[in-house]
């Protein structure tokens, strides 16, 4: 049998192709819909009235609890390092600094680096990063899921056994073995050790035993294919919502991480975001006549934004891939 | 005073799906009613919308006089068994059967002793303190009818409860149901998909399809009179054959009214042709039960009644002179020990039936290893009847067991008075006079 | 099967296990392939450092004599260190406060947006989940600022209600700060897999506690959160395990009020100091082993307590 036999479609084609085409509100508006009738109707649980009321009302506090300090950091990162020790904290004031504050972060302040360089360092070790665990993750939890070879079930054990094991255990001797290798400040010092994800092997496997039958591995096996082409022709498009939520977690993991770079970075000019944010909070403070705080809030601010926006971008994914972290072991 | 009275219910969701169109239906204090048709007909919709777990987007469900509409399902004393039985997975059989005693505070040596009767009924007496993963599929089944009865409601419903279950402990359960039912004497109303569970249990059995009702009689009625096309080819197993056909007087001197299907023509007797003589002239279906279909031949005879026609005809499958006789080229033959199914081929064209009815149709018919081109039709015969693939038979057709349906609109032809009144009264009639 | 069992030879039973044919053999040795890139790096870069961090902790460096080998002195050193366990029992508290109250405010929203008896939950589900993508460090800053003393805007928040000159960071309150800041960090990851895991409660057995005239409450406790119950487990294990090693807040917070944070404050600090800035690494290392297993020692034992409170009759 030739490769050709092989279809390139995953089995359950998704149903929103066959529709004819709608606008991105109509699909919106008929997903909402489609949602409300697979709900149970409200009124069927006996609610008192007002508890509706109520229970938004605890929403909204809590939402407020939750961008408090979001808001406090937009509004005070357009204020002087007076202001924002002067001023009310949840508004603006005079001077409207914003630009020159986002202006700062292009320059070498202190000695101690460049912001733009370390958003720049972020992203590369993030994108490469979790880009990387991503792939190793897929491969793993691919062959965890659906083969059984001899000692699959403990490496799986071990591999979900090293959650339990702090981080200290592991980072610190890291910087002694990179001190032999010529890995301290080299960015793959970095990058590398962010390729191992034992959540994200977990949740690929999960997905994969979920929504990639095996019958459909056995019929391509039966048609001659090799297992590589099997997984990619197949099992990959199959896995893509696990994909793209362990793809998230993995970059949002790397973006936000502290301890490996703390240790392993003493060049300033290889800090990502959180090292680079760390070091000035600390200057801020034992040499406090720079003007360190604006910048510092004005950092925040720009190391946030984009994962957050990537958030709202990539809604869909974490909204219903999370679904996995609720399987139990 | 009806126990549960639909009138007009429909249901549209949100999206604009039409699921349920205008149900009618009554059923009585005590009686078993099965609401069947094929997935997607709407039967699972009206059942909840009857328990109150449906918004009702127009229409009345009422309990005897009381409109329950706007009556929560909490309170309308309606117990329903679910097709995933829906057993609280953490919980006892004893819990699982007592939980709802226990919303209603009744104390616990009450409660205990009414859990044991409703165990000991449904035979679940061993099995108080397992848990559902620890039961077989039928013993599930069983714990959730004990938990509907032990409440004692005044509404039964059941969303196809047996559907899960494997076809020889499905025949068992059905008496088992209807055992349960009996003993607690409140108005059921039975949802499946099968035709056969619908007949050999309903006191009378209304079938649906795409959200519509097509006929609501007692299951004697539906077989001998049904009311359209989808009917006649849902309720019977192989279901009926329908050909396209043409009515007209026979060619020689005389004007004895005939079939006419493909090349070869069936006299009809007066009374029969009584009956059709609107569409003298025009286009008809006529369809004919695989049972009614009898080999002429030395001693062989069909498995349809051999017996009285309306008229008072009497017919044996020998050929006797008059009975008209269908040529057939023999395709397959299945044995199946105690009959025979032949798949043949006649020179007319299959009607389509309509849609829906091909589902619930047998699919043995169209597949199968063929010699010659496809069957399109089907006869159930004694196992000695001689038949062989290849070979070319002559059924012997009693036309008094022929059935016509207007080829537009799929309806059964038929004169008001051949439709004696049944259990629902002048609404039968009334839908008879609407199929002319 | 004709063949008698006892014509057959005992001898069978010593046989090698695999019955599989040769081509399920090969197949599945394919898998072993695609799991080796991941476990190439996990190799190299969890095992290998862990094993270098338990082969360290049996050493001992001193400044005259080099590092020499000294077998458990180090373990004994830190068993008997009141500065170790002080850290140590901080963050079970920390610990025991922090999770149940998140659970709780988790659980509760989470149950809201299932049921639908919040309006908007959708929206509210994506603004509770951003905190998610905040970096601790930025987190703790943003809250430092929050708390801060002389400037911060809490402090003029309660005076507001009452309460004059707080000092949310002092050595009273600092734990309950961090505790609230952990709470605003992770409440909303919390309840997204609470709530995906209340959504794949089969609706009907929901709608037979319906039918059943079950209170909205007795739904929720008595059939809901049983079901959820491998879901809330997962989730006591990793909050556990993260609790447990509380590092980043402390350390940031400590620019805006030194002094509070010792050296010692949590297990993971004290490691880092004891490591980085004394330049200890073996003690530090033998630290690291401990915490390892005083964490595996606390997830075990959370996950059998959740066991067996966890049964509702």
């Amino acid at each position: 049998m030739t490769a050709s036999t092989l279809s390139t479609r995953p089995p359950d084609a998704d149903p929103a192709q066959a529709r004819p085409a709608e606008s991105r509100r109509e699909r919106r508006k008929r997903e909402q819909l489609e949602e409300r009738d697979a709900v149970i109707p409200v009124e069927l649980y006996g609610l008192k009235r007002g508890t509706v009321t109520v229970l938004t009302a605890c929403c909204v506090l809590f939402a407020i609890f939750t961008l408090v300090p979001i808001a406090w950091i937009i509004f005070n990162s357009t204020k002087t390092q007076a202001n924002i020790f002067g001023t009310f904290g949840f508004w603006f004031a005079r001077p409207f600094e914003f630009f020159h504050n986002f202006r700062m972060l292009f320059e070498n302040v202190d000695d101690d680096g460049t912001y733009i360089d370390w958003f720049g360092n972020t992203a590369l070790y993030a994108v490469l990063g979790g880009v990387g665990a991503t792939a190793l993750s897929a491969f793993a939890g691919y062959g965890f899921a659906r083969f059984e070879f001899r000692g699959s079930k403990v490496l799986f054990y071990i591999v979900i056994g090293s959650l339990l094991v702090p981080i200290g255990a592991i980072t610190l001797p890291l910087y002694l073995v990179y001190s032999k290798a010529h890995l301290i400040n080299s960015i793959w010092g970095m990058i590398l050790p962010s390729l191992v994800a034992p959540v994200g092997v977990y949740l690929m496997r999960t997905y994969i035993r979920l929504s990639v039958p095996r019958e459909l591995l056995d019929a391509a096996r039966l048609d001659g294919a090799s297992e590589m082409r099997i997984f990619f022709r197949i099992a990959l498009p199959l896995m893509v919502p696990g994909l793209m939520t362990v793809l998230l977690l993995s970059v949002v993991g790397v973006w936000n991480n502290y301890f490996l770079p703390l240790i392993i970075f003493s060049n300033n000019n290889l800090f990502p975001l959180t090292v680079g944010m760390g070091l000035w909070s600390q200057h801020a403070t034992t040499s406090g006549d720079q003007n360190l705080y604006p910048l510092i809030v004005m950092g925040g601010l720009v190391t946030i934004a984009p994962l957050i926006i990537l958030f709202l971008i990539l809604q869909r994914y974490w909204r219903g891939g999370l679904l996995l972290g609720s399987i139990a072991n | 005073m009806a126990a549960i009275s639909i009138r007009e219910l429909t249901k549209v969701y949100a999206t604009g799906v039409r699921a349920l169109d205008g149900l009618d239906l009554e059923v009585l204090d005590g009686e078993f009613v099965v609401l069947v048709g094929p997935s997607g007909c709407g039967k699972t919709t009206a059942l909840r919308m009857v328990a109150g777990l449906e918004r009702i987007t127009s229409g009345t469900v009422s309990f005897g006089d009381r409109v329950v509409n706007d009556v929560s399902p909490r309170h309308r004393d309606v117990a329903m068994v679910f097709q995933n039985y829906a057993l609280y997975p953490h919980l006892s059989v004893y819990q699982n059967i007592g939980f709802a005693l226990e919303n209603k505070k009744i104390e616990k040596a009450e409660r205990d002793r009414q859990i044991r009767i409703a165990a000991a009924t449904l035979g679940l007496g061993d099995l108080l303190g397992r848990k559902p993963d620890q039961l077989s599929g039928g013993q599930r089944q069983r714990v959730a009818m004990g938990r509907a009865i032990v409440r004692s409601p005044s509404v039964f419903l059941m969303d196809e409860p047996l559907s899960n279950l494997d076809a020889k402990l499905r025949v068992q359960m059905r008496s088992e149901v209807l055992r349960v039912h009996r003993s607690i004497g409140a108005a059921t109303l039975y949802v499946t998909h099968d035709q056969t569970e619908a007949m050999t249990m309903g006191d009378r059995v209304a079938v649906l399809q795409g959200g519509v009702l097509q006929q609501y009689d007692t299951p004697r009625a539906l077989y001998d009179r049904p009311a359209n096309v989808f009917v006649a080819t849902f309720i019977g197993s192989p279901s009926m054959n329908l050909y396209e056909a043409g009515l007209s007087t026979d060619g020689t001197a005389g004007t004895t009214p005939t079939v006419v299907l493909g090349s070869q023509r069936l006299p009809l007797p007066p009374p029969v042709a009584a009956r059709v003589a609107a569409y003298q002239g025009r286009k008809v279906i006529v369809g004919v039960r695989p049972e009614d279909l009898a080999v002429s031949g030395a001693g062989a005879s069909g498995l349809g009644a051999p017996g009285v026609s309306a008229a008072g005809a009497s017919w044996t499958g020998a050929s006797a002179a008059g009975a008209p006789g269908l040529v057939a080229d023999v395709r397959l033959v299945e044995v199946l020990g105690s009959e025979q199914h032949v798949y043949f081929s006649v020179d007319a064209t299959p009607a389509a039936s309509a849609p829906g009815a091909a589902a619930a149709a047998d699919e043995s018919a169209q597949e199968g290893i063929l010699l010659g081109g496809a069957p399109n039709g089907v006869a159930r015969l004694d196992p000695g009847s001689g038949v062989r693939p290849g070979g070319r038979v002559t059924f012997a057709v009693n036309p008094a067991r022929l059935y016509f349906f207007d080829p537009d609109t799929g309806r059964a032809i038929s004169l008001l008075s051949d439709w004696p009144l049944g259990l629902a009264g002048e609404r039968r009639s009334k839908r008879a006079a609407s199929c002319n | 099967m004709s063949a008698p069992a006892q014509a057959r030879p005992a001898r069978d039973e010593s046989r090698s296990r695999p019955r599989h044919s040769a081509w399920v053999r090969r197949r599945d040795r394919a898998g072993l392939a695609f799991v080796s890139p991941f476990l190439v790096a996990f190799t190299l870069f969890m095992i290998v450092p862990l094993g270098y961090a338990i082969y360290d902790s049996l050493f001992t460096s001193r400044i005259i004599g080099g590092t020499v080998f000294s077998g458990f002195s180090n373990y004994t050193q830190i068993l008997t260190s009141g500065m170790f366990w002080s850290g140590v029992i901080r963050v079970v508290i920390f610990g025991a406060i922090q999770i149940p109250v998140m659970l709780v405010i988790a659980f509760f929203f989470a149950t809201a947006f299932d049921l639908g008896v919040a309006k908007f939950g959708t929206t509210f589900r994506t603004i509770f989940f951003i905190p998610f993508a905040v970096p601790v460090v930025v987190s703790a800053l943003m809250w430092g600022f929050l708390f801060e003393p002389s400037y911060g805007p809490f402090v003029h928040l309660a005076s507001l209600f009452g309460f004059h000159n707080v000092d949310f960071l002092s050595n009273t309150l600092m734990l309950p700060s961090i505790i609230t800041i952990a709470i605003w960090e992770w409440t909303g990851y919390n309840s997204i897999i609470l709530y995906t895991a209340l959504k794949s409660v089969p609706r009907d057995i929901v709608e037979a506690a319906i039918l059943d005239d079950t209170p909205l409450w007795k739904i929720i406790v008595k059939v809901k959160l049983p079901l959820v119950r491998p879901a809330i487990v997962l989730l006591i294990f990793l909050n556990t395990i993260g609790a447990l090693q509380l590092f980043v807040e402390p350390l940031i917070l400590n620019n805006y009020s030194a002094g509070v944070i010792s050296l010692n404050w949590t297990p993971v600090l004290y490691i880092y100091n004891t490591s980085i800035n004394d330049a200890q690494y073996n003690l530090g290392a033998a630290m690291a082993v401990v915490l390892g297993l005083v964490i595996v020692a606390i997830s075990i034992t959370s996950l059998l307590f959740r066991r067996s409170k966890g049964e509702f009759s």
